[in-house]
């Protein structure tokens, strides 16, 4: 994919939910065979914290569709005038049909409007944007909704400690519309599916239906425990990816943008861990104080909605003056394997908030 | 890349050793810190000091420090 610019087209408002229910990573000494030593190595070194997980009745809907309730409310969008809505999800609520029409339904959209999700994770708010852009920006629609979320913590073996304790679960949603004289959007996305299998649930899908044989459980040579129907990560190969492709893709977007680092005010990368996002802020030579990595310790990885999250939960106060316009790049990557960057202008944002999910 | 200042670099990577304590015969995986999250922070290491890239399989397949430098600077000859 060759990099892309847009122009006429906003970024409105930015609502993201994260489930009420927080685990701590003190509380889980027993997932660590009690080894304290190696507990707080993980803690200081990859920065692992809090996580915010749903219960079993949740699903990565009800968080995006409450997301988007506080959206339409206080952005006040009329609902008739939704001529899409895209959800970025990958544990969508059923294998057919998409999550985007049955949020469609609880919303009352209008029967005008057209919906589709998308089938990615880390990289997948990027490319909700990228969809989004594109389809205003050529005149398709006027005005879009944008849910990205995922509840990762309901595909991780709890006895895994390779991902357990990393994942967190989120919804959200944003509203992207058609505005003459917009700044310009730009955006790259790449993908390298030789490594689909280093992040990847194996069984459920079709090429290996949900059996007696993918239900068990199998202890590997750590000494983690996970069934083909739980998420797989090979770490270092993801971190390998992550440190070499993320730098390398967004010094290349900015060249293209022909926008200095330092015209920048936030670089808002996907949550994966500090320590992932501190090696990228090193490779990149970024200031820090542009860097928001608190999100990924108080609410975990939490995959397509880690990146509204950030911009909700640590820019909001930084967003909301009116009078001023804030340039962010936003950058995703992993599961597919799959990365995007998106350099877009921000100002006037109608609403930009957190808010914990109520059942 | 002299093998000295590489073997402190690893020392401070893996947390838990003690710097100078390590030598080129050093079966760095009998270590007792040695563990996956170990694994990560000598890649990244060897990322940030050597801008080389190193794979996990890599550091399965050898042995001693010594071994590990050696395929480090075949790596940079290339």
């Amino acid at each position: 994919m060759p990099k892309c610019c847009f122009n006429d087209v906003k970024i409105s408002g930015i609502v993201a939910c994260v489930p009420p229910l927080e685990k701590c990573i003190d509380d889980e000494l027993e997932l660590f065979g009690g080894q304290v030593k190696q507990l707080e190595r993980l803690k200081k070194t990859i920065g692992l914290s809090k996580r915010r997980v749903v219960d079993a009745q949740t699903t990565a809907a009800d968080l995006c569709e409450q997301a988007a309730r506080r959206l339409i409310q206080e952005a006040g969008v009329n609902l008739e005038q939704i001529d899409a809505l895209i959800c970025v999800t990958q544990t969508p609520d059923y294998l057919q049909p998409c999550n985007a029409a049955v949020i469609h339904g609880r919303l009352r959209l209008s029967k005008n409007c057209a919906a589709l999700d998308v089938n990615l994770g880390c990289s997948g708010y990027v490319y909700g944007h990228w969809l989004a852009h594109s389809l205003v920006a050529s005149g398709g629609c006027e005005r879009i909704l944008l849910l990205a979320g995922d509840t990762i913590s309901r595909l991780v073996h709890a006895k895994d400690r390779s991902v357990a304790p990393l994942f967190g679960d989120g919804g959200s949603a944003t509203l992207i519309e058609r505005s003459v004289g917009a700044p310009s959007a730009y955006f790259s996305l790449q993908t390298d599916g030789g490594a689909y299998d280093r992040l990847i649930v194996p069984a459920g899908g079709a090429r290996q239906p949900l059996s007696r044989k993918t239900a068990e459980v199998i202890e590997d040579e750590a000494g983690n425990f996970r069934s083909l129907e739980n998420l797989f990560i090979d770490g270092a190969e993801i971190f390998n990816f992550s440190i070499t492709e993320e730098p390398k893709s967004v010094k290349e977007l900015l060249e293209y943008a022909e926008i200095d680092a330092d015209a920048v005010d936030y670089f808002v990368f996907h949550q994966a861990n500090r320590y992932i996002l501190g090696n990228i802020a090193k490779r990149l030579k970024l200031d820090l104080a542009k860097v928001p990595m608190q999100t990924v310790e108080r609410y975990g990885n939490q995959s397509s909605a880690s990146i509204p999250t950030a911009i909700c939960g640590e820019l909001a106060t930084a967003l909301a003056d009116r009078a001023s316009t804030r340039r962010l790049l936003l950058s995703g990557f992993g599961v597919g394997l799959s990365w995007a960057s998106a350099l877009v202008e921000v100002s006037e944002l109608a609403v930009c908030e957190l808010i914990d999910y109520t059942a | 890349m002299e093998l000295k200042t590489f073997i402190k670099n690893f020392e401070e990577a893996v947390e838990d050793v003690a710097v100078g304590s390590l030598s080129g015969d050093t079966v760095y995986r009998s270590l007792e810190p040695w563990d996956s999250l170990a694994v990560l922070t000598v890649i990244a290491m060897v990322d940030a000091e050597y801008d080389l890239r190193l794979k996990a399989r890599e550091l399965k397949q050898i042995e001693t420090l010594s071994e590990l430098h050696a395929l480090l600077e075949s790596k940079q000859s290339v």
